[in-house]
């Protein structure tokens, strides 16, 4: 049984730590708002669920679907509120309904934002983690870095990155990290020994 | 440049919509949070709802087409920019029948994001939805961008045709394919010889001589690809029923035009230029299912003006006569032009 608050508690502290750097990349490629965006989101999502009545995930899924601005804040909410009805009323595989929940957002996402794995944006870090997951928390975690990491050689095919070309190249894409960050807050909380990396160093 | 009469606050578009409301009262009700207004009255028949919306400064659309024969709610975002998610909705909440929503989407990155996740949303809520995409300004088809062409004035006539069409009572899958379709035989092209008043300076947002004229504006105050030196009005006409004529689809000759004005074109002249249109359309052997005339798709104030050609199935007469009663739509009921 994964423990949604805990997950939910360590994603928001670690993007805490890397909104910075989330800031910093984000400015290179974009408008410079992911940082500000997903910590805030994330500050909303954990008051949203300390205020009581929902789980932890739902409280993400509303909190960024209503709440967070720009594009990418939206579709995170479409990815936590899949994972947040995967994970309902379900006890007993809790690594199989998280990576139900995390594929059907991943199609929700693709559905709506056309990405394809390889236009660097967060579907490239989403995409091998849910494929992954199979593996574990641990597994998705690894992929998910992976596919973050790789973004840095990508040039952006899709988003507000793709406006500036050859220019981003040599640092990930903000959102991918995003998505990192969470499978590794995941794996962190479902799977304490296996000793995984984050990306951004954590 | 005068300066427009928006409210002290900077943000016209609330004051609008309430203002909008209240002139309108016995047809649409207006919801302030998240924004988005529905239609009161519609036809029995219809089982499947129909919702749009986009960025304001394009009035009368979206909300001038609210009402039986035509939409069941909106969602209008601020002056140039998609409505939120949560915007489309609460509007497709309130407009879908039991057969579930139809989304009218005009082709723009922003609202085809925003309209998807809002249709992602109602997915998991259980309401069955679909998007038609109006993508019909021949002024952006590029084989170069994945992004295709933009959707302008034709978006009045699928509403019009689809409204009508989902007042039979059919489902949403055959109503979604025929959306397509009217999407598909549409095309427009829209010129300009002065650009709108921009929101934050009070003045024109691009400068041209009155020799020039900016030949494939979008409903956005963006410029064209090109400016020409600026040919007669009849010259002009000729000019761009040849593009249009050769842009569409093929199927029979049989067409409805739209005039539209940008905001800053007087009546005066969009009729004279039906007059041009007409003749022009004779001549290329097009019959004329209907026309349009009329600021129905601005630029907020842009001087200028759009013209939309839709290719006319025989199916399709009898949803373009169909009544509308809606606050904008020219008519309640056609009578053919022939």
């Amino acid at each position: 049984m994964i423990d949604q608050e805990a997950v939910l508690r360590r994603y928001a502290q670690a993007v805490e730590d890397a909104h910075a750097e989330l800031t910093e990349l984000d400015q290179r490629s974009g408008d410079g708002d992911f940082g500000d965006n997903l910590r805030g989101g994330l500050r909303k999502a954990v008051a949203r669920f300390e205020a009581g009545g929902v789980s932890a995930f739902e409280a993400l899924g509303e909190e960024f679907l209503d709440e967070v601005g720009g594009t990418s804040g939206p579709l995170l909410g479409l990815l936590f509120t899949e994972i947040a009805h995967a994970l309902d009323g379900r006890d007993d595989d809790q690594a199989a309904a998280f990576g139900a929940g995390a594929k059907a957002g991943l199609a929700a996402i693709q559905r709506v934002g056309e990405a394809e794995v390889g236009d660097r944006t967060l579907v490239d870090a989403l995409a091998p983690a849910v494929a992954a997951i199979p593996q574990g928390f641990a597994a998705a975690a690894r992929a998910a870095k992976v596919g973050a990491d790789h973004t840095a050689e990508l040039r952006a095919r899709m988003g507000r990155a793709s406006y500036v070309g050859d220019r981003v190249k040599g640092e990930p894409d903000p959102g991918a990290v995003g998505i990192a960050l969470l499978f590794w807050a995941a794996a962190t909380v479902a799977e304490p020994k296996a000793e995984v990396d984050g990306p951004l160093g954590h | 440049m005068p300066l427009p009469f928006h409210p002290a606050d900077g943000d016209p578009v609330p004051a609008a919509l309430r203002g909008f409301a209240r002139a309108h009262a016995d047809l649409v009700e207006l919801h302030e949070k998240p924004a988005h207004l529905v239609a009161r009255h519609r036809d029995p028949g219809r089982r499947v709802g129909l919702v749009s919306g986009g960025g304001s400064g394009h009035e009368p659309l979206h909300a001038g087409f609210l009402g039986r024969g035509m939409l069941d709610a909106v969602a209008p975002g601020k002056v140039f920019a998609s409505p939120h998610n949560k915007q489309v909705l609460e509007a497709s909440r309130q407009a879908a029948g039991p057969g579930g929503v139809i989304h009218v989407v005009k082709n723009y990155t922003g609202d085809r994001i925003n309209f998807g996740i809002a249709a992602e949303r109602l997915r998991l809520e259980g309401i069955e939805v679909r998007r038609v995409l109006v993508d019909d300004d021949l002024a952006t088809e590029s084989d170069e961008t994945a992004t295709g062409r933009r959707g302008t004035g034709a978006t009045v006539v699928v509403e019009k045709l689809l409204g009508a069409a989902a007042d039979t009572g059919l489902g949403i899958d055959e109503l979604a394919d025929l959306g397509a379709r009217f999407a598909a035989a549409s095309r427009s092209l829209a010129v300009a010889s002065c650009a709108q008043t921009s929101m934050h300076t009070g003045l024109p947002s691009f400068q041209l001589e009155a020799d020039e004229l900016e030949y494939g504006v979008g409903i956005h105050g963006e410029r064209a690809q090109k400016t020409i030196p600026r040919p007669s009005t009849e010259d002009l006409i000729d000019r761009m029923l040849d593009e249009i004529v050769a842009g569409l689809p093929a199927g029979p000759d049989e067409v409805v035009a739209v005039v539209n004005g940008m905001g800053g074109t007087t009546p005066l002249e969009l009729y004279g230029l039906h007059d041009l249109v007409l003749d022009g359309l004779a001549r290329r052997g097009l019959a004329v299912s209907g026309t349009l005339v009329g600021t129905l798709v601005p630029a907020l104030d842009m001087a200028g003006f759009s013209l939309t050609l839709t290719r006319m199935q025989q199916s399709w007469q009898e949803w373009w006569a169909a009544p509308a009663i809606t606050p904008a739509f020219p008519r309640t009921a056609k009578e053919t032009a022939r």
